[in-house]
């Protein structure tokens, strides 16, 4: 039951993301719902179930992306990595903290495309996508992210008691 | 000496590096490495993304054909394609005209939108932020498959990428990694039409001396094997001179408005 209501955030979450959610797009960018979903899990799961999320919903992402395969396996899944190892040392609850994570997730995923982009695809890339693209991204996610915890914190809120062995070890 | 902890974190970063490298490197040296999860993910959320697609197209159809305007709004609708098609069929025969002087003694002018082309849906866009890319609901079953032209009836807006079996993938020509080979309509300079990720493409190597102005329509050249001559790409909408280095800097706008794409014409041949 736990598993497939994840599968179903995260047919939910895609399917969002790759349709209607450019409608609310600010200079062409718009938020990247994965992104936040990882540092959530990163945030509120144990590590290895963080990282395993991560790797998932990146190769899935990169499945459904034009780009290269692994960029977004790479970035999420390090995410993924960094917050559920370093979660315990830093205050992790309330708008500004998640906030800064999801800054700091953001900028980390442009760069790994950026490089990757500059490096292994040998493609172009705007001059303005570092000073102008990645802050709106990043920005935005921060926004945006806030909220979508609270929404995913009721989710979980919602499942826990309707199943008899709630998360088996997936809280941290 | 390192800790237990330590040692545990450094295998698991490794693992990740060494994992996602292993699939960047299958990806660049076997382009048809990620077929298989391409069409999976594609087989799975092309339902959804076309419940989604035609829900938000029916809430909008609703909100401009019904509640604002319901006959100016349609009428509008189907006044701006007839002059999309207008200005294509001008653009096709000014071409056409072109070439046939051109080649009036040699050959008989190729017609290629005689050939067979199949219509399909946008259905989905890039799952990322950066790849300009999106999902059409047609797929090899239908005909398609990669390296094929795509087209609206303003002009050129991509290739397909990968073909699945109900779904493809197509390219932007805004994204990154698309060179388009281009010529000027009027004084017929060829140049590399290049995407930069963002909603403008650039137009290279196009010599300092040539006459190059603002609103000049750019076609492709029929070169590279991918899109056939004569295809509008779009209209140049700012041009640079350096005083040094041997080419312009000349920023082009799609001819197509590739952030509001529903119907496509693929190109079979």
């Amino acid at each position: 039951m736990y598993y497939f209501s994840q599968i179903l955030i995260a047919i939910f979450l895609f399917s969002a993301q790759t349709t209607w959610l450019e409608l609310f797009s600010f200079g062409g960018v718009t938020p990247d719902l994965i992104l936040v979903w990882v540092v959530y899990c990163g945030v509120r799961y144990s590590r290895s179930s963080a990282i395993g999320g991560g790797i998932a919903l990146g190769l899935v992402q990169d499945s459904l992306s034009g780009g290269l395969l692994g960029v977004n396996t790479l970035s999420k899944s390090l995410i993924a990595y960094f917050f559920s190892t370093l979660k315990n040392k830093f205050y992790v609850e309330g708008m500004v903290p998640i906030g800064i994570f999801l800054i700091v997730s953001s900028v980390f995923d442009g760069l790994v495309f950026y490089f990757s982009m500059g490096t292994i695809l040998k493609g172009e890339v705007a001059s303005s996508f570092l000073y102008q693209s990645l802050p709106v991204y990043s920005i935005y996610n921060a926004l945006i992210g806030p909220f979508m915890f609270v929404v995913l914190d009721k989710i979980d809120g919602w499942l826990q008691p309707k199943m008899s062995n709630p998360y088996m070890g997936m809280r941290r | 000496m390192p800790k237990k902890g330590n040692k545990k974190n450094i295998a698991l970063v490794s693992a990740i590096l060494l994992f996602s490298l292993a699939l960047m490197t299958l990806n660049v040296k076997q382009e048809k490495g990620t077929d298989f999860l391409d069409s999976v993910a594609g087989f799975i959320l092309s339902p959804f993304q076309n419940f989604f697609t035609q829900s938000i197209q029916s809430v909008s159809d609703s909100i401009n054909h019904y509640f604002f305007l319901v006959d100016v709004a349609r009428e509008n609708d189907q006044l701006k394609l007839e002059v999309q098609r207008l200005i294509s069929e001008k653009n096709q025969l000014v071409e056409r005209l072109a070439s046939q002087k051109r080649l009036a003694k040699l050959m008989a002018y190729d017609d290629g939108w005689e050939k067979k082309a199949v219509v399909a849906s946008v259905i989905g866009k890039d799952a990322t932020q950066w790849s300009k890319v999106v999902v059409i609901n047609k797929g090899t079953q239908h005909g398609i498959k990669d390296h094929l032209a795509v087209v609206t009836d303003a002009g050129v807006i991509g290739q397909v990428i990968h073909a699945g079996p109900n779904t493809s993938k197509v390219l932007l020509i805004v994204d990154g990694r698309s060179a388009v080979d281009a010529l000027f309509q009027d004084n017929r300079i060829s140049g590399v039409v290049v995407g930069m990720g963002e909603n403008e493409c650039q137009l290279k190597f196009v010599p300092n001396t040539a006459d190059v102005k603002v609103g000049d329509s750019v076609l492709s050249s029929g070169l590279g094997g991918i899109f056939p001559k004569g295809l509008i790409i779009g209209k140049v909408s700012q041009v640079s001179k350096k005083k040094q280095g041997l080419f312009q800097e000349i920023t082009l706008t799609p001819s197509s408005d590739l952030s509001r794409l529903e119907e496509v014409l693929v190109l079979l041949f």
